[in-house]
């Protein structure tokens, strides 16, 4: 009974605790909310894709300040059968705070399956970058599923002034390079690089490392908060756009093959 | 339980008079409250303090400007540690506080400075017995807080206009909370002195608009700061 007692007033304090905000931009957040990509990549290693199987995931993004729609969206993949884990291309926040990145994973986290983000451009407003890095975690990442190498990459290039840094294609070139045993790559950004936001100096080596990529599928973005497939340079490379949440749709995306894909629109 | 409280609030506050109080840096209304327990309409004997009685009291001046308490205060979005004074009104019901805080780069990314500006009203004020406890049932109010130090505020000619519809550096946002006082002996030069622990539920704009458009998905403790601190009143 005491030591009940004792319990609840030690939850409720921790609770009052995680109150105690110091600033919206204070990124301070609850372990089983730190390093959630490192997580997610753990619970996605735990699940492996045997060679040859077929890949299919959920493809979104932006999800920003659509927190109902994010309840809906996490209830209508969970009754997708095959699905092997969600994209979300970035904008998970809406004014890059902490905070918001904590209440999208409140709904996120109730996926079946693992979700992986990379970060957009709302999400490095003010002190965001830090507050994405803590809570999710790194800007630039890579990793291998079944017969696939994802590149996730930061295109955010008006976040940092056009600074000729962002998006940084010496670390693309690296990544495409090496297939890390993959048959084939995806590479996954926020801001299209046919898009203003994307650094104007940047845009010719970017988009010409993708095309030199022959084991390329496409490239992935989100920022336009809508669905489209097109080869913006006429260069035989692919761009799909997500969705954002508030459209209440999403994708559903098939690869086997070489790099034959088949995208499926799914309404919520 | 808390409706009985608050039923006694109202009484004591119906009971006291509206009378006017010297601004001067002699015991104030709210102080005499704390003091002399049993009679409610206590601000009376304040109310006819003279002023000259106290040696401190400046002769003439806007002495309705001088500060009357300090504060410190952790949270509330303002500030890891946040420090300040304020100035009060209508028998020191009302207050107009500024704070300066600071979050340190680890919790943050880079270290904060926060300026806030507050007003607060807090209609009632309960005494607790002869123990020097006085008890502030209820206190509302709303804050305004710029930030410096930001990484990323958003250079001259970064973003086409109306990029971001936001300010990333302004925040404003109501208050709601409670205060403990407790009399502290009387200094050497005369003043009446009181401690006020306080608590602050708050929240920013940015937050209630979130919770606004999404009441299904968010609730008010998501949105919900909160902030202890320390008062001096003197």
């Amino acid at each position: 009974m005491l030591r009940g007692a004792l319990v609840g007033a030690l939850a409720a304090g921790l609770s009052a605790c995680e109150l105690v905000e110091f600033s919206p931009n204070d990124h301070r957040a609850p372990a089983h909310q730190k390093d959630l990509t490192a997580k997610n990549l753990a619970r996605l290693a735990a699940a492996p894709l045997p060679p040859g199987d077929t890949l299919r995931f959920v493809f979104t993004g932006d999800s920003q300040r659509f927190y109902d729609d994010a309840e809906d969206l996490v209830r209508s993949v969970n009754q997708q059968p095959g699905i092997q884990f969600m994209l979300v291309s970035g904008d998970i926040s809406d004014f890059g705070l902490g905070r918001e990145m904590q209440w999208v994973d409140n709904e996120l986290r109730q996926l079946k399956v693992p979700y992986l983000t990379v970060i957009g451009n709302h999400d490095q407003v003010a002190n965001g970058r830090e507050a994405y890095q803590e809570i999710f975690g790194p800007l630039n990442y890579s990793f291998v599923f079944g017969d696939t190498k994802f590149v996730l990459i930061d295109t955010n290039s008006r976040e940092y002034n056009f600074n000729g840094r962002v998006p940084d294609v010496p670390w693309l070139q690296q990544q495409l390079a090496d297939p890390a045993g993959a048959r084939r790559t995806v590479v996954i950004s926020h801001v299209p690089p046919q898009d203003n936001d994307f650094d104007p100096s940047l845009r010719d080596a970017y988009a010409a490392t993708l095309r030199e990529t022959p084991n390329l599928v496409f490239e992935m973005n989100g920022h336009r908060h809508d669905y489209s497939v097109t080869q913006p340079f006429n260069d035989g490379v692919t761009y799909v756009n997500s969705y954002s949440f508030e459209k209440r749709n999403y994708l559903i995306v098939t690869v086997w093959g070489d790099k034959q894909f088949r995208l499926k629109q799914i309404s919520f | 339980m808390a409706a009985s409280l608050l039923l006694a609030a109202l009484l004591s506050a119906a009971g006291t008079p509206a009378t006017a109080v010297p601004n001067g840096p002699g015991p104030s209304d709210s102080v005499v409250v704390a003091t002399t327990a049993e009679t409610p309409a206590a601000e009376t004997p304040a109310a006819e303090t003279p002023a000259a009685a106290n040696p401190a009291a400046p002769a003439s001046g806007p002495v309705r400007y001088r500060p009357r308490h300090l504060l410190l205060q952790t949270g509330g979005g303002v500030g890891m540690l946040s420090a300040g004074g304020g100035l009060s009104f209508a028998h020191r019901r009302l207050d107009l506080d500024g704070l300066l805080g600071y979050v340190p780069a680890r919790h943050a990314g880079t270290a904060l400075t926060i300026a806030s500006l507050k007003l607060k009203y807090a209609p009632w004020e309960l005494p607790l017995g002869r123990s020097g406890l006085a008890l502030q049932p209820l206190a509302v109010g709303v804050y305004g807080s710029y930030t410096f130090g930001l990484r990323n505020p958003g250079k001259p000619d970064q973003y086409p206009d109306d990029y971001y519809w936001w300010s990333s550096t302004m925040r404003v946002g109501p208050v709601l909370g409670s205060s403990l006082s407790y009399m502290l002996p009387v200094a050497a030069n005369g003043h009446t002195r009181r401690l006020t622990a306080y608590y602050e539920l708050a929240t920013n704009d940015l937050y209630a608009i979130s919770y606004y458009q999404n009441r299904r998905a968010l609730s008010l403790r998501d949105i919900a700061t909160l902030a202890l601190g320390l008062k001096l009143e003197f």
